[in-house]
């Protein structure tokens, strides 16, 4: 009788250290796409500033500009599910490359002051921010190994832990804007 | 900087006269030191036969002798310290001269024992703190500065008695690239920091989350731990991490890396002291090149590490 109460004791006070060790995994994960979060919203704040640097000078992507403001406002506008958010971030991306490359054609633009301080201050966001997507998937893989691996998978199952998608970019549309370091 | 082959012609031109002298004074000092070797032997041996054969004679002729050969040998010590220094002051200095003419060059000076203890890069505590031959300067936008240090301690007691050396070779200091405000530390995994113990009492420790990374490589060389996950991986790009690699396979195993308060620590084991010179081998073209190779090596630390290359926010 007393060794059964002791094993029970001993598969309770088990099954709490791993439900308490995937609550931290899961947490961690919660935190590091709370720093992506900032991280992207960051980026976006340099928006208006690289279409205030730019508009005086280009004459012919008025249109790329107009769509890379009316994006910013669709993201920060209501709160989306993480997958349309990085969709939107995508395209975002795309554009803001695209506006970058056109600078090329600008020499104005390009010697100015402002956007030199823009282009620093986009290469230090993108670092940033690719340390905070490495830091949310190292944290995703720590908590799929949690949940995935005997015997915190049975605590997992119980408590309906899913996985969570890495947070990675599509290939064609890893392109960074192409920046010259000062 | 310069290159190889203007070193060579640099050498030629305004170092082989005054190493010619060095050696001149190398060479005397080989000498006199010789010379107390055989006097001290011989008299030893004197005395030896004048205890069998009973001479008073030979016994003070041979005491006499020994004196002057331990005389002869306190000369050479002196005169050993008076190359030593005369040899940093002029060819050191000159190698370093020529590499950057900004450089300053301390033949006695040393890094602070404040930024030893604060890199974290050796938790064990030290009783004795000794270095030398400190080099300061600012390559392109980034000030440096690194001396050769070695730190002991002693353990035990009585006859048990001993001295453990903690850290002995190059401990470079420079300013960092990028905003940084947390600690990481990049310990190498042939000398790991942070055991059971330390990481319970350490006050390094506090706040220190381990940080794993991508490159099984670098995992495998490294230890990191740092106060935020984010800004570890901030610094340690993929790119980045591949540079501390290819350092390690240039330095050797046991580098290791702190990044606080923007600045990079840099912690290079070394066995032999590196800008001491020679005395019983000859100074010449090969031994000087060693002197200007070690400074490029720490130096390029820089270049590795692209040091240079600042972002936006730091200048």
């Amino acid at each position: 009788m007393l060794i059964a109460g002791i094993v029970i004791i001993l598969i309770l006070l088990l099954g709490l250290s791993l439900y308490n060790g995937l609550i931290r995994k899961r947490n961690a994960v919660d935190n590091a796409f709370h720093s992506i979060d900032v991280m992207l919203r960051k980026r976006y704040d340099l928006i208006p500033m690289l279409v205030d640097t730019v508009k005086g000078y280009m004459n012919h992507e008025k249109e790329v500009l107009t769509r890379l403001t009316e994006l910013r406002q669709a993201v920060i506008a209501a709160p989306m599910a993480m997958n349309q958010r990085v969709e939107t971030d995508n395209s975002m991306m795309q554009l803001f490359s695209g506006v970058m490359v056109s600078a090329e054609n600008y020499p104005e633009l390009k010697a100015s002051e402002n956007f030199l301080r823009l282009q620093g201050a986009i290469n230090e966001t993108e670092e940033q921010l690719a340390a905070s997507r490495r830091f949310f998937n190292a944290a995703v893989n720590d908590y799929h190994d949690a949940i995935g691996t005997f015997p915190s998978a049975i605590v997992a199952g119980m408590m309906k832990l899913k996985r969570i998608s890495y947070f990675t970019i599509d290939d064609d549309k890893k392109e960074r804007p192409d920046i010259k370091l000062s | 900087m310069q290159d190889t082959n203007s070193f060579s012609t640099f050498y030629h031109d305004q170092l082989s006269g005054l190493v010619e002298q060095i050696e001149m004074e190398r060479r005397k000092l080989v000498r006199r030191q010789a010379v107390g070797y055989i006097l001290t032997i011989t008299s030893v041996i004197a005395l030896f036969i004048s205890m069998q054969s009973d001479s008073q004679g030979l016994t003070i002729g041979a005491m006499v002798v020994l004196i002057a050969g331990i005389t002869l040998w306190a000369i050479t010590w002196e005169g050993r310290k008076g190359y030593v220094r005369h040899f940093k002051e002029t060819i050191v200095r000159k190698v370093i001269e020529f590499i950057d003419p900004s450089f300053q060059y301390h033949p006695k000076g040393f890094i602070n024992e404040n930024d030893y203890k604060r890199s974290g890069l050796i938790l064990d505590k030290h009783d004795d703190y000794e270095g030398d031959d400190y080099v300061e300067g600012k390559r392109e936008r980034t000030f440096f500065c690194f001396s050769e240090l070695k730190t002991t301690r002693t353990e035990g007691s009585g006859k048990s008695r001993r001295t453990v050396t903690l850290f002995n070779g190059l401990f470079f200091i420079a300013d960092f690239n990028k905003n940084i405000s947390g600690r990481t530390y990049v310990w190498s995994e042939a000398n790991p920091q942070l055991d059971f113990f330390k990481r319970i009492f350490s006050s390094v420790a506090d706040g220190l989350e381990k940080v794993k990374l991508e490159s099984t490589e670098f995992e495998s060389r490294f230890i990191v731990y740092s106060t935020d996950q984010v800004q570890a991986r901030y610094i340690l790009t993929p790119s980045f991490m591949e540079r501390m690699l290819r350092l390690e396979q240039k330095l050797g195993t046991g580098i290791s890396f702190s990044f606080l308060q923007s600045e990079i620590y840099v912690a290079v084991p070394v066995k032999d002291k590196l800008f001491e010179p020679t005395f019983f081998r000859p100074n010449d073209y090969e031994s000087v090149g060693d002197y200007y190779n070690t400074v490029h090596a720490v130096i390029d630390i820089i270049d590795e590490l692209r040091l240079n290359d600042r972002l936006w926010g730091k200048e």
